[in-house]
């Protein structure tokens, strides 16, 4: 479970770009935590006393930092810089000439408090490039809301669609989706940022909404409302908007589930050829999507029967075999068993030298065949890196260190 | 249905919307006039565009459905030429995939989802196709593909192959596994990948039937984002060094890296974590609650202060002291008790009021919206969301906008989801300077 193929650090994409991250939880910082795994090098700026509130979200280790921290605050390094204080705006100005990229996530108008305008950031530094990542985005009446990954997938439309049909709306999956959602759009804009800015020396800055990316994620909602007035409500366990048989189905065994999507004609023949009931997919009975979806309860119920009949292992490898489009829904135990995510080495041990223990996070993603990305260490203590930075970085002496630390401006 | 939606919607044109919005609250009045605006169905060629961050980048998408064409959406969005090569009679899959339109070759999901492209066939199980698809794969910057591994390798269209044909080509291929272990070889789909990737087992209520979660392309959406991102950090790479490289995304991969600490807590401590309902094992209360008009609500309370100010909203604020519910640890212990008296409040009063008094107090809250609920938000339009386009023969269709918002270079959306071969002729005229007659062959054949 040990990542290989590392690259030299020069050679990574992002080698020699500077990002400081001065946001907190996931959303914005997990772009930042994309670019460091690419090799670029990220200066996490955190409040001196407590930090990040994403140190304390999720399970706590004896560190005090959560895994949660530790997984995701990988490969940063921590400085501390109080920026309620004037002397702290002015050391973070500083660490501003010489950034490539800034990850904020403020509510609008907290920077602008600070002295910090993006008119005044780009003053200082007319190539950089600023990620604002709020609930609502720095524009329109929802700006000042709060706003946390919960609210944006009810506010984005996703948090409706998930649950039994009239049941209670169940989080869908894991609470954080849109956080990771949107430091992914935020990254992809960072990125072309940076493209457009070497060739033409110009910054800018990209305005992330968490609700806008869980809503840029529902494929035909919106313009399905617009022409035909369809309002898509919950489907439960299955999905027969497009497509029957799709979705979860129970096998023999308590718990044990399988997923199963027949996107198209073929794939229906597939299964029906798994189940050892070829006819099924012949045109006078369920061989074409349109009478599938017609006859969806009779579809599923066949398919829930069969399932129903076997074990886990049993429809799956039926499935497999004709190549039906199955799957199992892994817990989490499940996926430390599996061979797949060995094999792709999907879960990297790391030895966490404070913990004295190895903790395991889910390796870097996208896999890059010439320049892989990598992890060199978790997430950091709060101030591990605040000497080196303003000494090496900023040219500090040891007494204006002491100084600003003793002030507690870091 | 469709003026009704069609007044809602904004302009494509995200600068002019960004004054707009900038503009204070004028919204009523300005978006009849940016919707009669002519710059709406202006056509690209009429006018050099201004230039984007991916001008000049050409991106082949041989992909199918979703999740490789989500990479070249994005890149489309911001400037690159997308060309969508698909098989002569059948086309991408997508175009049957969901609402079916007039044009019998586009669904609604297809017309939004295959937005910015232009469409190219080229039948590859052919030789002949093959040897026309290397002449356009010299000629690109990005090859975007998913199908099956090994499907490629049969057609004569490994890594090798095109890597002569263009040492600076990037390659992104997304797949339900990826291109290497076991499994690779097996059909996956964005459901499927939810379910082996670890989401969707944690969607429901304890013990009960694991759901959809939200919608069943979303893992496709990640597997795209990623799979632009690699291509940026490839394009990078290549300018420094001049070689291109492959990048490998297997779906379930991109949904399984979003379960914050899972593995991290089963690693340390052996948790398995379940399904949670409506709630959240971090914090407390964290989730959905009916309102008295049987409508929905979430509420989060991440921190203390939060609670704090929920407690406030409630007039109870007793309840956020340290003898009661102050602490996330106390909340934690007594989960039901917290959430009961959450859900007897939310439930007594209408949505309206339950949101105003949050947001008096500044709890983070938001209403479960459909999408009715959606088409009438002020936020939703102020921020231009909802991009309406007239596409002939269908009237208007309103599709999500472009995400994220750049300031110097904000994104657009040119045109819908192609008709099939639309751009075959330019294409093999112009960028493979092919004859006319040698065109109206390969037409004969099939081959495009």
């Amino acid at each position: 479970m040990i990542m290989t193929n590392q690259t030299h650090e020069d050679a990574l994409p992002l080698s020699g770009i500077r990002v400081v991250d001065v946001a907190t939880v996931i959303a914005a910082p997990y772009c930042a935590g994309i670019l460091g795994e690419f090799g670029a090098e990220v200066l996490k700026v955190e409040h001196p006393m407590g930090g990040d509130i994403c140190r304390k979200y999720g399970t706590p280790t004896q560190r005090g930092d959560t895994l949660a921290w530790l997984s995701e605050a990988r490969n940063k390094k921590s400085v501390t810089i109080d920026l309620h204080r004037r002397e702290g705006v002015e050391v973070f100005k500083r660490l501003i000439e010489k950034a490539d990229v800034l990850c904020e996530n403020f509510r609008p108008g907290t920077l602008e408090k600070w002295g910090l305008p993006w008119e005044a950031l780009h003053e200082i530094n007319p190539g950089l490039i600023m990620l604002r990542v709020t609930g609502y985005g720095q524009t329109g009446p929802y700006k000042d809301r709060p706003g946390f990954a919960r609210i944006a997938h009810a506010v984005g439309g996703i948090a409706y669609l998930s649950g039994m049909p009239k049941g209670t709306p169940v989080t869908p999956g894991s609470t954080t989706l849109g956080d990771y959602l949107t430091g992914l759009y935020g990254c992809l804009g960072v990125l072309m940022a940076l493209r457009y800015r070497e060739q033409t020396g110009i910054g800018q800055y990209i305005d992330a909404a968490l609700y806008e990316s869980v809503f840029r994620c529902t494929d035909e909602l919106a313009p399905a409302y617009a022409m035909f007035g369809m309002v898509r409500e919950r489907h439960g366990p299955t999905h027969n908007d497009f497509a029957c048989p799709y979705g979860h189905f129970p096998t023999k065994e308590e718990g044990k589930w399988v997923a199963i999507a027949c996107a198209t004609d073929k794939l229906f023949a597939r299964l029906a050829e798994a189940m050892g009931r070829p006819e099924l997919a012949s045109s006078s009975l369920y061989g074409e999507q349109k009478t599938r979806l017609e006859n969806r309860h009779d579809v599923n119920e066949i398919v829930r029967d069969w399932c129903g009949s076997l074990t886990r292992d049993e429809v799956l490898k039926r499935c497999y075999a004709t190549g039906a489009p199955a799957g199992p829904l892994n817990n989490i135990a499940d996926i430390f068993g599996d061979r797949q995510f060995h094999a792709r080495r999907n879960l990297v041990s790391i030895d966490d030298s404070d913990l004295g223990e190895t903790v395991i996070v889910p390796a870097v993603i996208p896999r890059l065949s010439e320049t892989p990305g990598r992890i060199r260490h978790l997430g950091p203590k709060l101030g591990e890196h605040t000497d080196a930075v303003l000494t090496e970085l900023l040219g500090m002496s040891t007494e204006e260190i002491g100084e600003l630390r003793k002030k507690r401006v870091i | 249905m469709a003026a009704k939606a069609g007044k809602r919607a904004k302009s494509t044109n995200r600068q002019q919307e960004q004054e707009e919005t900038s503009m204070a609250d004028g919204q009523a009045q300005t978006e009849t006039t940016v919707l009669e605006d002519p710059e709406l169905s202006r056509s690209p060629e009429h006018e050099p565009e201004p230039k984007l961050p991916m001008s000049g980048v050409r991106v082949i998408d041989l992909g199918t459905f979703l999740a490789g064409p989500h990479a070249a959406s994005v890149l489309g969005e911001f400037g690159a030429e997308v060309l969508k090569v698909e098989h002569p009679i059948a086309g991408d899959p997508m175009r049957r995939f969901g609402t079916p339109t007039k044009r019998h070759d586009a669904t609604l999901a297809w017309l939004s989802e295959a937005r910015n492209r232009k469409s190219v066939t080229i039948d590859l199980r052919q030789q002949e196709g093959v040897q026309l698809f290397l002449k356009l794969i010299a000629k690109a910057d990005v090859l975007i593909e998913n199908f099956r591994p090994g499907t490629m390798e049969e057609w004569g269209l490994g890594w090798p192959v095109l890597s002569e044909a263009n040492p600076r080509l990037i390659f992104l291929r997304v797949s339900g596994y990826g291109q290497t272990g076991p499994y690779r070889r097996r059909s996956g789909f964005a459901h499927i990948a939810h379910a082996f990737g670890g989401l969707s087992y944690l969607a429901g209520f304890p013990g009960e039937t694991p759901v959809v979660p939200g919608t069943v392309p979303f893992g496709d959406y990640f597997s795209g984002l990623y799979g632009a991102i690699g291509i940026m950090m490839a394009l990078r790479h290549r300018d420094k060094t001049g070689r291109g490289q492959v990048i490998d995304i297997a779906i379930y991969e991109s949904v399984f890296r979003q379960l914050d600490e899972i593995a991290a807590s089963y690693g340390l401590f052996g948790k398995v974590r379940e399904r949670e309902g409506s709630g959240s094992f971090v914090a407390v209360p964290h989730g959905h609650f009916r309102t008295q008009d049987d409508k929905w609500v979430a509420i989060a309370c991440t921190t203390d202060k939060m609670f704090e100010r929920l407690a406030e909203a409630m007039e109870r604020p007793e309840l956020a002291s340290s003898a009661l519910y102050g602490q996330q640890r106390k909340r934690l212990a007594a989960r039901n008790e917290v959430n009961q008296i959450v859900i007897e409040w939310v439930g007594s009063l209408p949505r309206e009021e339950v949101l105003n008094r949050c947001l008096a107090c500044e709890v983070p809250v938001g209403k479960l919206n459909n999408i009715a609920d959606i088409f009438e938000d002020e936020h939703f339009r102020a921020r231009g969301n909802l991009v309406s386009l007239e596409e002939p023969g269908l009237g208007e269709v309103v599709v999500p906008g472009v995400v994220p918002t750049l300031s110097a270079t904000p994104g657009r959306i040119t045109n819908l989801g192609p008709p099939l071969g639309n751009a075959t002729y330019e294409i093999m005229r112009e960028l493979l300077e092919l004859s006319a007659d040698e065109i109206k062959r390969l037409r004969q054949r099939k081959i495009i």
